[in-house]
């Protein structure tokens, strides 16, 4: 019974993707007749078009942004935990901000972003996203988890709080810092209306991009199901790659 | 050795902290936390982002609850957050208990939290090109509900898609509490004569209740301010039955460009928000 119910679910959660695949694939004739049953083809034709209407330069583009958007949180996200780890009693106000909804901020970032004169600037895709909440939330309880007495033993020694931080805390923070990093770069991905507001067509992400191309050729599912399916791969073989690091630290920092 | 315990209870203040913190803080305040504050200002604003503020008060709140397509979005928003919440938290429960301790359950996890990774937009356009009524690619196969022209499909739709998305998230919640129930408790029930289906209504299910209140209240959150599925799925259609809270002050903030009235849009959706989250776990705390 169980195994049935597990398997009609599996069944279901990929049948977009296993849909997405076979799609991107077919030959631009099948998909013009939308007689699916009559035949299988394959065809790069739809990779081709792809490339043509300038896909692979957005994708340059938006592994630019939310990989230095993703690095940035790392960056500040890991001094904090360590502090909240070393008991710096503001655990409260990154859970405080972590409640605040991101998305419903649109309309006061704008001002906030005309003012600095960030509005229609790479800026505005990476400035924003330096710092986030759930990444420090995930690295402090990645670091509760650690056994403390090597850093209290390293400070002992004599080390300064940037070398314990970085010859210390970095490599006990690493499982967690691995976990973070694939989280906030695929929220930082998949960002669709936020990038369409604050910027331009010239530094529109994959995600908006893609929207728009939808909008432009909302018949052509080869070339569509070709973008979704190359925009989706990079995330899906990093995620699977990392998938055990990423589940345990989800379910620890879940158990509180 | 002073733990890191002892110097949390002594409260005590040490320079270095501010060296560690001052980056993540600097970042937030002037990115989450200015810009929450900002939106109670420019509530009270006549204000087009190009134009020059003009102060209005209460006129924005006034006129929004003046707003036909406000209550009817609210409504809708109420409706979409009704059946998507019941239903992950249900679909959770049952999937979490069916994948407890068999083979496959680390695998099943992992696919299961795979669609909340993947690309919104992406995920959109494979839903779409194969769940459009009569030309879809399911359609070639079985019959397709109309839900790009009929209001209660075109919801049922995007609730769907939500669910697909987020179930991953809400099984591991369930599975992270299951874990954490000791295996004596359900040994001890078996012992005294339960059988499998009263040890898991009588044991599981209550230990499980600090699992179903997270959700419940994350959920709520989750769906009241969902609204990218709307936006890339349905446009808020057919006839505005999709167009939820979210969608909406999207429309009147940047397809209107009145961004003082969205702002006044985005308090209301806060105030709703806040609202159903307290009722919840203040109800689910007393029960």
């Amino acid at each position: 019974m169980r195994h049935v119910f597990v398997g009609v679910l599996v069944l279901a959660v990929m049948l977009p993707f296993l849909w997405m695949a076979y799609a991107a694939f077919l030959p631009p004739e099948i998909v013009y007749s939308g007689d699916l049953t009559s035949g299988f083809g394959f065809s790069l034709e739809n990779v081709r078009a792809l490339a043509a209407e300038g896909f692979w330069e957005r994708l340059g583009f938006s592994l630019a942004v939310s990989g230095l958007a993703t690095v940035l949180q790392l960056l500040t996200g890991l001094p904090a935990a360590y502090a909240l780890r070393e008991g710096a009693p503001v655990l409260g106000v990154f859970l405080a901000l972590l409640a605040i909804p991101g998305e419903m901020l649109i309309v006061p970032l704008y001002g906030v972003l005309q003012r600095l004169h960030l509005l229609d600037t790479p800026g505005a895709l990476v400035l924003p996203f330096a710092a986030s909440p759930l990444t420090v939330y995930l690295l402090y309880q990645g670091l509760k988890g650690v056994p403390w007495e090597v850093v209290e033993a390293a400070r002992l020694d004599g080390a300064s709080e940037g070398v314990v931080l970085r010859r210390v805390v970095l490599p006990l923070a690493y499982p967690s810092l691995v976990a973070a990093g694939v989280l906030a770069f695929a929220a930082h991905w998949n960002l669709v209306l936020y990038p369409r507001v604050m910027v331009g067509e010239a530094y529109w992400t994959l995600q908006v991009w893609i929207s728009d191309l939808a909008r432009r050729y909302p018949a052509d599912w080869g070339l569509l199901s070709a973008a979704a399916l190359l925009s989706t791969l990079p995330l899906a073989l990093v995620f699977l790659a990392f998938e055990r690091r990423i589940m345990e630290t989800f379910e620890a920092s879940l158990k509180g | 050795m002073r733990s890191a315990r002892a110097s949390f209870t002594s409260g005590r203040f040490r320079p270095a902290w501010a060296w560690s913190l001052s980056p993540s803080l600097l970042v937030l305040g002037g990115f989450a936390l200015y810009p929450f504050l900002e939106v109670v200002r420019f509530a009270s604003w006549d204000w087009s982002g190009l134009s020059p503020p003009v102060p209005v008060g209460f006129a924005n709140y006034r006129a929004l609850l003046m707003d036909p397509a406000f209550w009817q979005s609210l409504k809708v928003t109420l409706a979409f957050a009704g059946l998507t919440l019941p239903s992950l938290i249900l679909l959770s429960l049952a999937t979490a208990l069916a994948l407890e301790g068999q083979p496959y359950e680390r695998p099943v996890k992992a696919l299961l939290f795979l669609p909340g990774l993947v690309t919104v937009g992406a995920a959109a356009v494979s839903w779409y090109t194969l769940a459009v009524p009569e030309y879809g690619a399911l359609a070639a196969f079985v019959p397709v509900p109309p839900w790009d022209r009929e209001p209660g499909w075109a919801l049922v739709m995007v609730v769907a898609f939500t669910l697909w998305r987020h179930l991953g998230y809400g099984v591991l919640v369930v599975s992270a509490h299951l874990k954490a129930i000791p295996p004596e408790l359900l040994e001890a029930a078996r012992v005294d004569g339960a059988t499998p289906a009263q040890a898991l209504r009588f044991v599981t299910l209550p230990l499980l209740r600090p699992a179903v209140a997270f959700l419940v209240v994350v959920g709520t959150i989750l769906t009241l301010q969902s609204y990218v599925a709307v936006f890339l799925l349905t446009r808020g259609g057919p006839f505005g039955s999709t167009r939820v809270l979210g969608y909406f002050i999207y429309e009147v903030g940047f397809e209107q460009f009145r961004l003082g009235y969205a702002a006044a849009a985005t308090v209301a959706l806060l105030v709703v928000t806040l609202a159903a989250a307290y009722a919840q776990a203040r109800a689910l705390e007393g029960r």
